[in-house]
């Protein structure tokens, strides 16, 4: 063997190396494809991806996609907004206020263990199917995580920047904006985050239980319906959209907290 | 009084207030008894289910089905996640394959399932694995890549050959974060235990809380709600007590 096909080969396998997770994407949805095609897996249930994704592109072309993923959109961002700025006002509330956090914080440990699908039903009973019930749901779930790490991140204060700030005569709203605040911002990012990928699972969830729109109840329909290409449609589109929320999220939390490098 | 009194006094007290409050609400008939029964109601209905072993039953399917797939969706997290972080090439292969499937609700991978594996156990063990696994097979990756590699290098020279390496030494090294990950991971077992019994159930404490509130029976949905939230309490409870014990020497080494 010559010397430039040995680098030549190594290069190959070298650029294979780095590409080998691409690669195992593409075998697995080739296997996907030929299985169902083939015959190896006849199955209603197994459809090939070509017949999904041709379902996704004519879901998207009839603007039935819109359709069905507004509702779920709308009731998750005004959910989570709801939930995660309540959740950080009163972490916030029971870091600064000993007494407060001393008589609700018990309360909130007694609530937070219960699996937020749980509180489903109950609601339904106050509430209703509609979106009254979704989205107070979707806050709940989120309004926890928030709660806990902020609480967490703003009772962890330096206590000597504090000491040096007031040493120095500095103003209460400044010690505020520019002591307590970015240190407590990236806990409160980080049950942010932990907040997303829940409320978006709750979302789905109030829809599959109780819906009459939106995703979730798109998929159990398709579900019923035997639909399974377009069911499976659906969970494509989920997933991009936890990873588009979840990509989105990360971007702004690298520019507010640009300072921030969590140890390693 | 004494210190701790102090301290727990305020809380016990607003709680105890607001069962109170509910109570009074319901008697006076400003809350629907349909909606929410008096908190006394529920606890008798409480009472009787934990004294004649009705709640055995139930709770012994769900808590069977989350331990089995916890305990499948965390033993594959963890040995995916350990050979990823020692085999960089595992890693490359892997890594992009995780994170397409990992955005994933997935409650949204209920209903495919249930095409594949029918209602039972297979579908539900199977979404609580999925569950578990992620958070997890993340963590210990992180943990692993993580490991100093002057520990690695050192049992290397001493000799220690890749799988002692992996057990003796990564494993150990990553374990704050594989019980990270799995605490995550327990309360999205539970949920999904929780939904999965809910979305095709015949049985198990999600299966009964949405079923007494089609029958309208709210005191024993309240009730199983209650024990539900003890459950996930509980769980946590001992992954932390686990994490102690079997981390004694972490908060004293991260200090230093």
């Amino acid at each position: 063997m010559t010397k430039t096909s040995t680098s030549v080969l190594e290069r190959a396998r070298a650029a294979l190396s780095r590409r080998s997770g691409i690669l195992l994407i593409a075998a697995l949805l080739l296997l996907w494809e030929a299985s169902a095609r083939s015959g190896l897996i006849v199955s209603e249930n197994w459809p090939p991806v070509s017949i999904i994704l041709l379902a996704l592109i004519r879901e998207i072309l009839s603007g039935e996609l819109i359709e069905v993923i507004g509702p779920t959109l709308y009731r998750f961002v005004l959910g989570y907004v709801i939930g995660i700025s309540a959740g950080a006002i009163v972490g916030f509330t029971f870091a600064r206020v000993p007494l407060v956090r001393r008589m609700f914080e018990p309360v909130i440990e007694l609530l937070r263990p219960i699996p937020a699908p749980a509180l489903i039903p109950p609601l339904v009973l106050f509430l209703g199917v509609d979106d009254l019930m979704k989205v107070t749901i979707i806050a709940v779930t989120a309004f926890f995580p928030v709660a806990i790490n902020t609480m967490q991140g703003a009772s962890g204060v330096e206590p000597t920047y504090l000491a040096v700030a007031r040493t120095f005569r500095t103003r209460a709203t400044r010690i505020l904006m520019r002591i307590v605040v970015p240190s407590t911002l990236p806990y409160v990012l980080a049950g942010m985050r932990i907040s997303l990928a829940l409320a978006l699972v709750v979302t789905v969830v109030s829809e599959m239980i109780a819906g009459s729109s939106g995703v979730g109840y798109y998929l159990v329909l398709m579900q019923y319906a035997v639909r399974s290409a377009e069911m499976y449609a659906a969970i494509f589109v989920l997933a991009a959209l936890g990873a588009l929320l979840n990509a989105g999220f990360v971007a702004v939390e690298r520019r507010l907290i640009f300072w921030y490098a969590p140890q390693a | 009084m004494p210190r701790w009194l102090g301290q727990l006094a305020p809380g016990a007290l607003v709680i105890a207030l607001a069962l109170w409050g509910i109570e009074q609400a319901v008697h006076h008939g400003l809350v629907k008894r349909s909606l929410l029964p008096a908190p006394s109601d529920i606890g008798l209905v409480l009472w009787d289910l934990l004294a004649d072993g009705q709640v055995t039953g139930p709770l012994s399917e769900t808590l069977a089905r989350l331990a089995i797939g916890f305990a499948i969706g965390a033993t594959l997290g963890i040995a995916l996640g350990l050979a990823m972080g020692y085999w960089p090439r595992l890693y490359r292969l892997f890594e992009p394959l995780i994170e397409l499937l990992r955005p994933i609700p997935k409650a949204a991978l209920v209903p495919a399932l249930v095409l594949f594996l029918g209602v039972d156990n297979a579908m539900k063990i199977t979404s609580i694995a999925l569950a578990v696994f992620f958070p997890v097979v993340i963590n210990t990756v992180q943990g692993a890549r993580g490991v100093d590699p002057v520990l690695i290098n050192t049992a290397r020279t001493l000799g220690v050959g890749p799988f002692s390496l992996l057990r003796k030494v990564i494993l150990p090294a990553s374990a704050p974060f594989i019980f990270a990950g799995m605490r995550l991971s327990i309360a999205l077992g539970l949920i999904l235990a929780v939904i999965s019994e809910m979305i095709a159930g015949t049985g198990g404490i999600g299966f009964l809380i949405i079923d007494m509130q089609r029958a309208f029976r709210v005191r024993q949905m309240y009730a199983w709600i209650v024990i539900l939230a003890v459950v996930g309490y509980l769980l946590n409870f001992l992954l932390l007590l686990a994490e102690q014990r079997m981390l004694f020497w972490y908060r004293t080494t991260q200090r230093t």
